[in-house]
């Protein structure tokens, strides 16, 4: 009886989740694009091997784990540093907690350009604030070397307090007396972090982590919009080759092979995620 | 430790991006490129607020389209994620841990390579620039993450206050409605809170969904704003757009932080 | 009836007054023009979307001249040629005639025309210079002796906007993108090539052009010139009017020139399949091409008439005191290959350039990999692979 309540919603999340797996799995077989028309003719597994030999895609791939992997190191850090703040008695609360969480609340698109304005070279303020001090304008979204740092900053400040957010949560509901009775101990602030807060707040990392992993791995509209893959393709994502390939390449069957390929890659990794949390706590229960 | 510090970095490094949107919003083109400090006597206008609010079609339009997109899908998910959660929490454990892993699976899944074939689905359905249909992929986006949230809320709730509603002879309807969804109503808003923020800030679909300009919706919109106008990029007037549309976000926030907040604390990753 | 149509918005606000007048004028004719971005990128994304989705909305469309051979080989074009008759293109520049027919089949009636133009200072030299070599020694000079912090600035942000500055250089070294007399055949690692990046990127190297042009299109280039920070800008005819505003740094020291090989990158009409009423279609198609409506938009806008009878009218170019320069660098455009993987040509050689540009690896090396992956996309659409 109980089932019934379940299918309408499973039903809809199979419709946008699975049916879309299938058909790029189907698509993936065909040739689609200009050069037949855009009618999808069978090639084997033509568009797997070209996968498989596309520089370009591990290329992307390496880059998006690059971006995905300091953006997600940087928000957890960050993240839990504001959520410790917010959580502390604070002067007018609700406005603080508000100020901080915007950032989050604006669509990236936005704030995208916004961080394209503010990184200009030269007329940009940080390169304004350069220049007042002495020091020559940077090219802030002009050097492959650096330029991807810049992407994560942009994405750091946009999703930050979302993790804040998630982990503000955890923090509410570790008991008060828990941490008063280690204070009483004569547990200090940091000792009382690693002892107390941080084992308690595990599952919230890993929620958070897990979460901000897989949506970093699809970044899309902020690089889009801030670089558009440049310089040198150095910003390039796996979400805008695909991207590519398919609305303004028209080359539909490798599109789908991409996004499965990247699919894989994002499944690859969250396996390897919760793996790794697995075995910690297998050494953890191991320990004496 | 002291907290003032900190605080204010938090807030500096939250607010300033912002304050130069702000900034640049005031500013002619021509100031914007002006250097040096006299560079701030002169060059501030309003222009850019007045573009943007009489454009064609008016930015009014593009921040309702979004809100009523978001309000449907809102309504939509949470339609259906509440029998679902509850369906869900009465399930048997492993049939309950494999679904909800799925879910997980899903809610984690790094959404935007599914715009091709939900293409493809608007095509086949005749959905492509409905702006209500946009709630149909949105709420299907979202299910994942409310029925995992709400069904941890439910899980939450001990399990004889409703043996002694069913004992009251309640059937299921009036138990979920007079008993169980009044203690849920944190869970449910801070679930509605984060679907609707999801549906506002989306890209990828409602770009490939909706190309009719009145219906766009507002991050659509503003990528189009930015690409407007032969004159420079407009930065001023897309800060303008920026602190508008920023500004229903900021009062939203404002009032239900607390909400958002504590509906998440209700078990969220306990189960 | 109506006749709908979807166009940047620059062009949609230009024409506005004209569509007002037509349509009061044909009560049984009806025009509705859709703004769409100007953004060239996300023009095509949202027409491409809407023609994905199915009965696009739309029966004409305002196209990038690049876009033609790959929309006709996704089946999404009418010919033209049954509704135009085959001389539809008679009367126009030649420059303006390329790029609009492939396959045999005509299917783009350009609306304006547009060519990569040289803006130069003339408070700081007394003539444009007669050559690239020139252009850049100029440029370094000023730039030594203080006179302005860049010498000249172009398009070298990863995007179109990039190819369509290498293939003017490219040319102007006598080179050529699809090898001369085999389109099917990338030409991008012959001497001239090599020679036409290593010039580009000897500029930035230089410091000539500032680093930053990694990251610059259209409208940043503008912003710096228009600020006065550089001797030279490459931009588009619309850039001209915007330096003429008041309050514009550089208002009255800027002239145009013909860049001698111009990157074609007119916009044109397209009727889309589908359309319930081609006919009518044809009609407005006709109307918006019309020399009355060019002459006015060329008046008002500035925009470039494809018509030649319009490009010689003495009384145009009284008002128009840039006609000469545009009709000059209409004589010798450059056109990008017409074929339907063009977007992905382009996106091999964009890569490539971004990388020579922003500083890593050689001249050589860039070709030779840009013409390597051109290859293995040429090969692929030879009829029979």
């Amino acid at each position: 009886m109980a089932i019934l309540l379940l299918l309408p919603a499973l039903a809809l999340v199979a419709g946008v989740f699975l049916w879309p797996l299938l058909r790029y799995g189907w698509l993936s077989l065909q040739a689609s694009s200009v050069l037949t028309g855009l009618v999808p003719v069978p090639n084997g597994g033509a568009n797997w091997q070209r996968l498989l030999a596309d520089g370009r895609f591990w290329q992307d791939a390496a880059q998006t784990l690059r971006f995905a992997g300091l953006s997600l190191a940087l928000e957890l850090l960050l993240g839990l540093a504001l959520a410790l703040l917010l959580h502390r008695p604070l002067p007018r609360r609700g406005l603080v907690r508000a100020v901080v969480l915007l950032p989050w609340a604006l669509p990236t698109t936005v704030m995208a350009l916004g961080w394209r304005w503010i990184l200009n070279d030269p007329f940009g303020p940080l390169n304004g604030l350069l220049q007042s001090l002495g020091l020559p304008a940077y090219g802030f979204l002009s050097q492959p070397a650096t330029t991807w740092l810049f992407t994560v900053l942009a994405d750091v400040w946009k999703t930050t307090p979302f993790v804040a957010l998630l982990l503000l949560a955890g923090l509410q509901a570790i008991p008060s007396e828990l941490e008063e009775a280690l204070r009483l101990e004569g547990a200090g602030p940091w000792q009382r972090l690693r002892r107390l807060t941080l084992p308690l707040l595990a599952p919230y990392l890993l929620l958070a982590a897990l979460f901000r992993l897989a949506q970093a791995l699809g970044v899309f509209d902020l690089i889009q919009v801030l670089t558009g893959s440049g310089p040198a393709s150095s910003t390039e994502s796996l979400a805008l080759y695909a991207y590519l390939n398919a609305m303004r390449f028209l080359d539909f069957g490798y599109a789908a092979t991409l996004m499965l390929g990247m699919f894989a890659v994002v499944l690859g990794l969250s396996a390897l995620v919760l793996l790794a949390q697995a075995l910690r706590r297998r050494l953890a229960e191991m320990a004496p | 430790m002291p907290t003032a510090l900190p605080l204010l970095a938090a807030l500096t490094w939250s607010l300033l991006p912002l304050l130069w949107q702000l900034l640049t919003s005031l500013r002619t083109p021509e100031a914007l490129v002006l250097q040096g400090p006299s560079a701030w006597l002169q060059g501030w206008t309003l222009a850019n607020y007045r573009q943007v609010l009489q454009g064609d079609p008016p930015f009014w339009r593009y921040l309702f389209n979004s809100c009523l997109v978001g309000a449907a899908s809102t309504g939509l998910t949470l339609l259906l994620a509440i029998p679902a959660a509850y369906g869900l929490q009465r399930q048997r454990p492993a049939l309950r841990g494999g679904i909800s892993l799925l879910l997980l699976a899903a809610a984690m899944f790094p959404y935007v390579l599914l715009f091709l074939a939900l293409l493809e689905l608007a095509r086949a359905l005749s959905w492509g620039n409905q702006l209500l249909a946009l709630a149909l992929p949105y709420a299907g986006l979202s299910l994942p993450l409310a029925v995992l949230l709400l069904r941890a809320a439910f899980a939450d709730l001990p399990a004889e206050l409703e043996d002694a509603a069913r004992l009251e002879g309640l059937n299921l309807w009036q138990r979920l409605h007079r008993v169980l969804l009044p203690l849920l109503a944190p869970a449910i808003a801070s679930t509605a809170i984060l679907v609707f923020l999801f549906s506002w800030n989306e890209y990828p679909i409602a770009l490939t969904w909706i190309s009719r300009n009145d219906l766009l919706t507002l991050p659509v919109a503003m990528a189009r704003i930015a690409g407007s106008s032969v004159y420079a990029v407009p930065y001023g007037a897309f800060a303008a757009a920026t602190v508008l549309g920023g500004l229903p976000l900021l009062a939203l926030v404002l009032v239900f932080q607390r909400q958002i907040v504590s509906g998440l604390t209700q078990g969220a990753v306990k189960g | 009836m109506e006749v709908s149509v979807l166009m940047p918005a620059p062009f949609a606000d230009a024409t506005a007054p004209l569509v007002a007048a037509f349509n009061r004028e044909h009560r049984e004719l009806q025009i509705a023009v859709t703004r769409g971005p100007l953004d060239t990128e996300a023009l095509s994304d949202l027409a491409i979307s809407s023609l994905l989705l199915g009965d696009t909305p739309y029966d004409l469309l305002l196209m990038d001249v690049t876009w033609t051979p790959k929309y006709a080989a996704a089946g999404w074009l009418e010919p033209l040629e049954p509704l135009l008759g085959d001389n539809a293109l008679a009367g126009m520049a030649p420059g303006a005639q390329l790029g609009n027919t492939f396959g045999g089949h005509l299917w783009r009636l350009p609306l304006l025309a547009d060519m990569g133009l040289l803006y130069w200072r003339t408070d700081l030299m007394d003539a444009p210079p007669k050559s690239l070599q020139e252009l850049a020694a100029t440029a370094a000079d000023l730039q030594r002796r203080g006179v302005v912090p860049w010498g000249y600035v172009w398009q070298g942000r990863q995007y179109e906007g990039l190819s369509c500055v290498f293939l003017e250089v490219l040319r102007d070294f006598g080179g050529h993108w699809l090898r001369l007399g085999d389109d099917r055949q990338s030409d991008l690692d012959s001497p001239e090539a090599i020679a036409a990046a290593g010039w580009l990127g000897g500029l930035v190297r230089s410091g000539v052009t500032p680093d930053a042009v990694a990251n610059i299109s259209e409208s940043e280039s503008l912003q710096i010139f228009g600020a006065g920070q550089a001797a030279f800008m490459r931009n588009w005819p619309y850039a001209w009017a915007e330096l003429q505003k008041p309050g514009s740094v550089v208002a009255g020291r800027v002239g145009v020139v013909s860049l001698g090989n111009g990157t074609q990158g007119s916009w044109g009409f397209s009727l889309l399949k589908g359309s319930a009423h081609p006919q009518q279609a044809a009609a407005v198609m006709r109307w918006f091409t019309s020399e009355a409506t060019s002459r006015d938009l060329a008046v008002r806008f500035g925009y470039t008439p494809v018509w030649q009878s319009l490009l010689d009218d003495p009384q145009l170019q009284e008002q128009l005191p840039l006609l000469p320069v545009l009709r000059q660098a209409l004589e010798c455009t450059a056109l990008r290959p017409l074929t339907p993987l063009y977007a992905q040509l382009s996106d091999v050689l964009q890569r490539q350039l971004s990388g020579l540009i922003s500083g890593s690896g050689s001249a050589e090396a860039a070709m030779a990999e840009a013409q390597r992956q051109s290859t293995l996309l040429l090969r692929a659409a030879a009829p029979g692979a």
